[in-house]
């Protein structure tokens, strides 16, 4: 977690990372959302299963480091939000 | 005549010990945001409880008329104590003297630690913060006595080893732990460490000399590492939790090997049956739930929340481990956790699951499996792990193990590695949403079938037919027909059937209880 500046002032900017590998199977929210805790960013296909990424704590979505159809591995940045 | 001399002189010692490494060097430790030693087991324990081992060992210093001018305590505090009214051993270095590298004294104490806990037959708490020894040695070398221990003395680490079979052990890092301590601390049943600790073989200075790497505290042993290196169970957000995540440890277990857990009065109700059990595991086989969610549910209820204590959840994430109560019970709970790897059993899950049923067979806990294994984890990265050695190995310590089992079987039970979710004799549930096979339809089809669906019109479409087909085959109902469970139920009924199965079991408990022996395991 680190302070970043976001144009309007400094902010909390928040790293999403996936615990586990995969694919990347669905983006479900866009950015500019405003996402409460556990909203779904995207949907990572990972050994069979559908394993939701979700907001860690709530914020906007301010970034996505990935499309869908990418490969990830563990620990790797999937998005970043920006947080009061 | 009078000894009051000689009392005073007593009295004096004690203060002078009870200022640890003096006013500057306990100021230096609160600026860090650390307790003293005495502060954290005043903390720990119940109020005035605590009964000193070893308050006048150290090194005094004398004026030149032979007065006692200062008083250089051993720096490890050691002692019987309670702990909501449990008779404890607990010790832990005082890094206010000589940053807890051990001084003479404060290495046999450090040391008799273990050795108290084991004639008294008492659960041992370590609350480390400190070095281990220094290339300068401990200064017992400057005084011409002979060198080291006797050739004939007993290794330091066999009552460190004892320990565990015979009391359990609780540990907490909360500062820098080094070396010797490091060792120590890892000696345990539970471990916790804070946000601000560091758990390391060898310090920064150390590894950049041998190996080049420049690397903090932090980045070398924080908990980042540790939690999930499985060196260090759970991360505590400060000293008063990590004290207090002791106690609920000390809360599940006896005081040693030769007695079972107590049971509480029950907090809850037996019948309590959840509504959200019958609908939390979805019917599209891809998408995930929440395992703990179940176990919350199933348990018993604790004041606010569940009475689930989970412990190394960073650690092999795709099990589930911990302690919790069932009609006031003391149960030790495993569960997969699909959200990581379909809750395939890696490397590091299957020696998480080793050590906890070994522990639960040590205490005399009854263990509760919630089930929903695919299998080991494949791939690469799994085989260069060792998974199928660490796997077998705990596949063997389950069905050694001699505590009462009883298995919920929630979804998947697939392959080898289906093996380590059901203990001997165990008692068997199964959801409607359970489905059981030497392979998961949706890879084992695509691999038993390949000629087939490849000489097919559309193999697409003949692929999902025999997935269908293999899946119907794979449903519970005819494992309940054939009796190869006890019982297919309505997710509901979980909770009250686990109470009955474990007040029977419980009951049928009339063997003396003892110290727990393994044999040789892959």
């Amino acid at each position: 977690m680190v302070h970043e500046n976001f144009g309007m002032g400094w902010r909390m900017s928040v790293d999403v990372k996936t615990e586990v590998a995969g694919q990347v199977w669905k983006i479900v929210a866009q950015i500019g959302d405003q996402l409460a805790a556990d909203d779904v960013i995207l949907i990572l296909e990972s050994m069979k299963m559908e394993i939701p990424i979700t907001a860690p704590k709530p914020g906007k979505l301010a970034k996505l480091h990935v499309i869908e159809q990418d490969i990830v591995g563990e620990e790797q940045l999937i998005a970043t939000l920006e947080a009061e | 005549m009078s000894w009051q001399d000689e009392i005073d002189e007593i009295k004096q010692r004690r203060d002078l010990a009870k200022q640890q490494g003096g006013e500057e060097g306990v100021a230096k430790h609160h600026a860090k945001g650390r307790q003293t030693i005495r502060e954290r087991i005043g903390g720990l324990l119940d109020a005035n409880s605590f009964d000193e081992t070893g308050e006048g060992s150290g090194v005094p210093e004398y004026d030149e008329a032979g007065k006692l001018v200062d008083f250089q305590p051993a720096n490890f505090v050691l002692g019987f104590g309670k702990i909501a009214g449990r008779k404890v051993i607990v010790g832990g270095e005082d890094f206010t003297v000589k940053g807890g590298s051990p001084n003479p004294a404060g290495l046999r104490k450090s040391v008799y630690a273990e050795q108290l806990a084991l004639q008294y037959k008492l659960p041992l708490i370590r609350l480390h913060e400190g070095g281990g020894g220094s290339v300068g040695g401990t200064g017992q070398e400057k005084n011409h006595r002979p060198l080291g221990d006797p050739v004939f003395a007993t290794s330091r680490f066999v009552p460190l080893a004892q320990t565990l079979g015979a009391v359990p052990v609780a540990t907490a890092a909360l500062g820098p732990v080094a070396g010797l301590p490091a060792a120590r601390l890892v000696a345990s049943h539970f471990s916790v460490m804070t946000e601000n600790a560091a758990v390391l073989i060898a310090g920064p200075q150390v590894v950049k000399r041998a190996l080049g790497h420049d690397l903090t505290k932090e980045q070398l042993g924080g908990p980042a590492v540790h939690l999930k290196s499985g060196a260090i169970d759970n991360l505590a957000v400060d000293e008063a939790d990590a004290l207090a995540q002791i106690k609920r440890f000390l809360s599940f277990v006896p005081d040693n090997a030769w007695m079972r857990p107590a049971s509480l009065a029950p907090e809850d109700q037996i019948d309590r049956c959840e509504d959200s059990l019958a609908t939390i595991v979805p019917k599209n086989r891809r998408q995930p739930f929440q395992m703990r969610k179940i176990i919350d549910a199933v348990v018993d209820k604790h004041m606010q929340g569940s009475s689930f204590f989970e412990m190394s959840r960073k650690y092999g994430p795709s099990l589930i481990t911990g302690l919790a109560r069932m009609n006031g019970h003391s149960v030790g709970v495993i569960g997969n956790d699909c959200m990581y790897y379909a809750g395939a059993m890696t490397a590091a899950a299957a020696q998480k699951l080793r050590r906890f049923v070994d522990f639960c067979n040590s205490f005399h806990l009854p263990i509760i499996s919630f089930v929903d294994e695919p299998g080991f984890m494949i791939g690469l990265d799994s085989e260069a792990a060792g998974t199928i050695r660490h796997g077998t190995a705990a596949i063997s310590a389950v069905l050694q193990s001699r505590v009462p089992w009883a298995s919920v079987q929630v979804q998947k039970a697939f392959g080898v590695a289906a093996q380590a979710h059901f203990g001997p004799d165990g008692y068997v549930l199964v959801w409607p949403s359970a489905a059981s096979g030497a392979l998961p339809v949706e890879g084992g089809v695509a691999v038993a079938f390949a000629r087939e669906i490849a000489a097919a019109a559309d193999p697409a479409a003949r692929q999902k037919e025999l997935e269908d087909m293999l899946a119907a085959t794979q449903s519970p109902f005819p494992r309940a027909e054939g009796f190869s469970v006890h019982e297919i139920i309505d997710p509901r009924e979980t909770r009250p059937k686990l109470i009955n199965w474990l007040d029977a079991a419980l009951a049928a408990q009339t063997d003396a209880p003892g110290p727990y022996m393994t044999t040789m395991r892959p």
